[in-house]
């Protein structure tokens, strides 16, 4: 299998007011192209950061990050946009849907952006609610919908630009366990069906039990890399 | 992003908050309203300014008279000295006039006319000079070999409206005082009223033939030179070649009626572009507001944008679509502006128009006729056109500041942001 994205020695800290707190201490590992990758650890051990480096949202201190070839350190502002437009889907833990818009309107937002017609680009997030099973709530605001629906809805944005990879910030981490599960299945599916890379930052060991790989991240390191037996 | 869904976006965003959004505006409407009523209002003052004055001189007419205050008085004109005036270029008429100042008239019945010059000139020459002014509204002028005869200005003639003094065909007694003279004039014509309070206004003045005059007198001098120009653009030249004809230039004074109404006017202009400037204070006012009203948006919006950037839009997307509500604000703010602007002039100029009536005074110095004072906004497509620019370009100063505080947004953070 082809490597997607490459993680190489990634150091980054932040500033908490007069100290320097290290959150990530030097990481690297690949994410193959089409895998279902799960990082995994408790809260404080930087697995946000490390996916905010990893959908460029911000850049590492030390270290090179290579999304599909290109290494996000060298990119401009303007460029790490367009990648995150054109190559990374973003799923959060708080949904992060705006508020003011339709469930249609939210899923059609990166094709907005991107300058799409609007008329290919409603019909692309019709079909795309579709499947995540939502075409009966397409015009609802995000206030209106149950939690598993809007992340169902955050799903289906992050799907819409067809991006090679798909990153999850704690996609369950604000739903019951059940409609959790529901979120990993459908992720699942959608990784098998269309072929994208998905990681997913989660201390759930629900999620982290469909990847096939689950990075263990302690303490800003890695613990240790884990392959799911084979089948699964 | 398309810019037609960035201006849709904004729009959106402007209409969800309507309040908000309608107060900030009127601060704008505010500004504008003002900037152009006071620019309408000056610009309609500065050309009724302008049309009195080109109704109480005769642009194109200059008048030379002898003395100066650079130097003392000096004696009239002679002949000569009128004939080099008469062909310095850009001339096209001269009428030297000689007053006789110490002249009393009386009537048939000895009651004294009130006249408070009698002038001598070439009927024929003046006629010319000021064709407009010097009509008769009785009898006519009097031909150049009809000696001994006397045109009266309206006022010398109807004192008080009523009864004339004279009539036409009538016998007038001139005395002057220290020329034991006392010559009998028959009346040829009695001028119209003048109407304005210009300087050639001539409705207390008597007129005689100067042959008449120069007989009378035993000389021939002039008090008074009027001198029609050809352009009248071009009248500072000519007066300067004027003065070059004497020997001493600074020996006589040229009054110049186009540069005095240019000078007026240029004040007025000023006065009018320091009332705009201050009715500017109040659009920066508003844009203070913008500011104000934007900054603490972007902070309401903070999570909105660091979503927004997440999935990929740039930084100058999110710039412009904070800018184009600044200015969506300029534009209808403006716009509005305009059409109250257009209003409250007018209804100002209703107002203010019944303060600005000259009084009327009974002494003689002041113009028999002042007409009534009309006020009336002119709009000027230039300065419509400034104040909408200025609105527009003062929300785009105004909105820059936050509106890029919102592009410059760190994504992480901003998702971070409660």
């Amino acid at each position: 299998m082809a490597t997607f994205l490459e993680v190489r020695d990634v150091k980054k800290s932040y500033r908490m007011g007069k100290f320097l707190v290290p959150a990530l201490r030097g990481v690297s590992f690949d994410v193959e192209t089409g895998e279902f990758l799960s990082i995994f650890g408790p809260s404080g051990s930087g697995k946000s950061t490390l996916l905010h480096l990893m959908g460029g949202l911000d850049r590492p201190d030390e270290g090179e990050i290579i999304v599909d070839g290109s290494n996000i350190l060298k990119l401009n502002d303007d460029k790490l946009a367009e990648l995150r437009l054109i190559k990374i889907g973003f799923v959060f833990q708080f949904f992060n849907l705006l508020p003011r818009l339709t469930a249609l309107r939210n899923v059609e937002l990166p094709l907005t952006i991107a300058g799409v017609p609007e008329k290919e680009s409603l019909k692309r997030a019709e079909k795309m609610l579709r499947l995540v099973g939502l075409e009966d709530r397409m015009n609802h605001r995000p206030s209106e919908l149950s939690g598993g629906e809007q992340q169902r809805v955050a799903i289906a944005r992050a799907l819409i630009s067809n991006p090679k990879i798909v990153l999850g910030d704690e996609p369950t981490g604000n739903l019951d366990t059940k409609t959790g599960w529901e979120i990993v299945q459908l992720m699942k599916k959608l990784n098998e069906e269309k072929k994208q890379t998905f990681v997913v930052v989660t201390h759930d060991p629900h999620i982290a039990e469909a990847a096939n790989r689950i990075v263990h991240l302690k303490d800003g390191l890695i613990a240790g890399i884990e392959e799911a037996p084979k089948g699964r | 992003m398309k810019f037609s869904k960035i201006l849709s976006i904004a729009w959106e965003s402007l209409t969800q908050r309507k309040l908000r959004t309608s107060l900030t505006t009127l601060g704008v409407v505010i500004g504008i309203t003002a900037i152009i009523s006071l620019a309408s209002l000056g610009e309609g003052f500065r050309l009724e300014i302008k049309e009195r004055m080109q109704q109480g001189f005769e642009l194109d007419v200059l008048i030379v008279i002898p003395g100066s205050f650079a130097a003392a008085l000096r004696e009239p004109f002679t002949s000569p000295e009128v004939n080099n005036i008469r062909n310095v270029t850009g001339v096209k008429l001269v009428a030297p006039l000689i007053t006789l100042p110490q002249a009393d008239l009386y009537n048939e019945t000895n009651e004294k006319v009130n006249a408070l010059t009698v002038a001598a000139v070439n009927f024929s020459e003046i006629t010319q000079m000021l064709s407009e002014r010097f009509v008769p509204m009785e009898g006519k002028i009097p031909g150049p070999e009809e000696n001994d005869t006397i045109v009266l200005g309206y006022k010398t003639c109807f004192w008080n409206e009523t009864t004339p003094l004279v009539r036409v065909g009538d016998n007038i007694t001139m005395q002057i005082e220290g020329y034991s003279i006392n010559k009998t004039l028959r009346v040829a014509a009695i001028l119209g009223k003048s109407g304005t309070s210009g300087i050639t206004n001539f409705d207390y003045w008597a007129f005689i033939p100067a042959d008449t005059a120069t007989q009378l007198m035993r000389r021939e001098v002039y008090n008074i030179i009027l001198v029609k120009v050809s352009d009248p653009e071009q009248s500072e030249h000519v007066a300067n070649a004027i003065e070059d004809v004497f020997e001493n230039p600074y020996s006589i004074s040229i009054l110049v009626p186009i540069a005095f109404m240019r000078q007026v006017d240029r004040i007025l202009n000023l006065v009018q572009i320091f009332l705009v400037a201050i009715a500017s204070i109040s659009l920066l006012v508003a844009g203070i507001g913008i500011m104000n009203i934007m900054t603490v948006s972007v902070m309401e919006r903070t999570r909105e944008i660091g979503i927004l950037k997440a999935i990929g839009a740039k930084s100058r997307t999110v710039l412009a679509m904070f800018l184009t509500e600044a200015v969506l604000v300029g534009i209808v703010g403006g716009l509005i502006g305009i059409i109250t602007g257009y209003g409250l002039s007018y209804a100002l100029a209703y107002v203010l128009s019944s303060f600005i009536q000259p009084q009327q005074q009974d002494t003689v110095f002041q113009a028999p006729e002042t007409q009534r004072m009309t006020l009336n906004p002119v709009f000027s497509p230039e300065w419509t056109i400034i104040a909408f620019v200025f609105a527009i370009i003062v929300c785009i100063i105004f909105g820059l500041y936050p509106a890029r505080k919102a592009a410059k947004l760190d994504p992480v953070e901003a998702l971070r942001y409660e």
